[in-house]
């Protein structure tokens, strides 16, 4: 049950109410339906709605996002519309006006698709602890534990070339699913050859994760429908996929190196 | 914690409330501040029944507690009619039949008057997506769809009439109207 909800005005103040077991809420989208539908523990809360961190900085070729900045704020920045489809594949509107990028950090599978955008993009995050701030790869926040006293302060990431960022959630419904298969990527070409590759998954693992061995079997190759056949073949050694409601562990399995090759080559 | 005064602007009318830590925007809205045009569909923000514009952006009220929300302005399905006028969206969807037992109704004209205060003039792929969050369990949507265009239509037409010539000019022509079967 709910005993008090704070509302600090700086995230100094906020990473000091977590310090006593308080729990972060950002647009409350995860978190409120837990608390709406299962008995708690008494639990405080700590809102971000009023300590000064959405906010979407593009300068020069970086772009900084404040970790409470709404899904829906992305998607009416004109600078970011290499991640409409991202922003457009999560939940729907009245969700997108509340739920955070931050936030889209901590949900979990098959959820947090704006997470598999991030990766692929290779973002760095701006973090405050107790002890003061610290940058770390998403890639290297997503494989340590969660830690509870600690606030995402920034997302950073370079803006990617035209045609570089490729991205495609394959879910139940059109709109408004969550994931069976999520694929995000950054390609870098010379002519048809892959220079250098980035690609991320969602619905596939306990988490979101790079798919590495997808990656290994890219660099130096066209990137073409042979190629991406033996890349997802390499690729089974990157995804974990668990049943849930959107779909079992065999199907995603099955349909993982269609929707990679639909993800990166487009069709 | 004692309760706590939330001051809130609500379809227009300051108003304040006396809210919990557990006080949603929904329960705050229904329980302190009467009005029942917004539902409790799920509590989880996944029907769209709790729809409300928070500071002009549509929102799954059930999720919000009330006392993070101190200082906003809130419209509820409440605030449209003019007395015992309907606005050009509410009418639409009655004459066309878009509304059966109604627990949807209230949510899905929200979210339809957040999408059209962006895009006057939205395309069926924008209703849908305007309209994603909203679950329909009476019409199958097509009619929902339908008034949403229609009342678009009315309001474009409205505002066009109303324009002065400057901007008659600047505003595009209207398209031909969905036709509601009866």
């Amino acid at each position: 049950m709910l005993t008090d909800v704070h509302l600090p005005q700086t995230a100094e103040a906020a990473v000091e109410l977590l310090q006593d077991g308080r729990v972060l809420l950002g647009g409350g989208t995860s978190l409120m339906a837990r608390l709406n539908d299962y008995p708690s523990a008494p639990t405080e809360l700590v809102s971000l709605r009023r300590a000064g961190l959405a906010g979407i900085q593009p300068s020069g070729s970086t772009v900084t996002i404040g970790a409470a900045t709404t899904l829906s704020a992305l998607l009416n920045d004109q600078r970011l519309s290499y991640l409409a489809k991202v922003v457009r594949s999560i939940a729907s509107p009245p969700v997108r006006s509340l739920a955070t990028v931050g936030g889209n950090l901590f949900v979990p599978q098959p959820h947090g698709d704006l997470t598999v955008a991030l990766l692929a993009l290779d973002a760095e995050l701006d973090l405050l602890n107790p002890d003061g701030p610290s940058v770390q790869s998403l890639g290297d926040f997503l494989d340590a534990p969660v830690r509870r006293d600690q606030l995402v302060v920034r997302v950073r990431f370079s803006k990617p070339g035209p045609s570089a960022f490729r991205f495609l959630k394959a879910g139940r419904r059109r709109l408004n699913s969550a994931a069976i298969a999520t694929i995000a990527a950054k390609v870098q070409l010379e002519g048809q050859r892959v220079v250098d590759i980035r690609v991320a998954l969602g619905g596939l693992a306990a988490g979101v994760v790079r798919a590495r061995h997808v990656e290994a079997a890219l660099v130096g190759k066209p990137l073409d429908a042979a190629s991406l056949a033996v890349a997802a073949d390499e690729g089974l050694a990157d995804i974990s996929p668990r049943d849930d409601a959107y779909a079992s562990a065999w199907y995603r399995t099955r349909v993982f190196p269609v929707h990679l090759r639909r993800a990166l080559l487009g069709r | 914690m004692s309760a706590r005064i939330v001051n809130l602007v609500v379809n227009g009318s300051r108003k304040g409330m006396i809210a919990y830590p557990e006080t949603t925007l929904l329960t705050g809205l229904r329980e302190a501040l009467g009005l029942m045009g917004t539902k409790r569909g799920c509590a989880q923000g996944a029907c769209g029944s709790c729809t409300v514009l928070l500071d002009g952006e549509p929102v799954v009220s059930c999720l919000v507690p009330a006392l993070v929300v101190d200082g906003s302005s809130v419209q509820t399905i409440e605030g449209l009619a003019d007395g015992n006028d309907l606005n050009d969206l509410q009418q639409a969807f009655l004459d066309g039949f878009a509304t059966q037992c109604g627990f949807c109704t209230p949510g899905m004209i929200m979210s339809a008057e957040a999408l059209l205060a962006r895009n006057p003039d939205p395309t069926l792929e924008d209703v849908n997506e305007a309209i994603s969050g909203n679950v329909c369990r009476c019409t199958g949507y097509e009619r929902i769809v339908s008034a949403i265009l229609d009342g678009a239509h009315r309001r474009r037409t409205r505002a066009a009439a109303t324009a002065s010539p400057e901007d008659r000019d600047a505003l595009s022509p209207a398209p031909q109207p969905t036709e509601a079967t009866s």
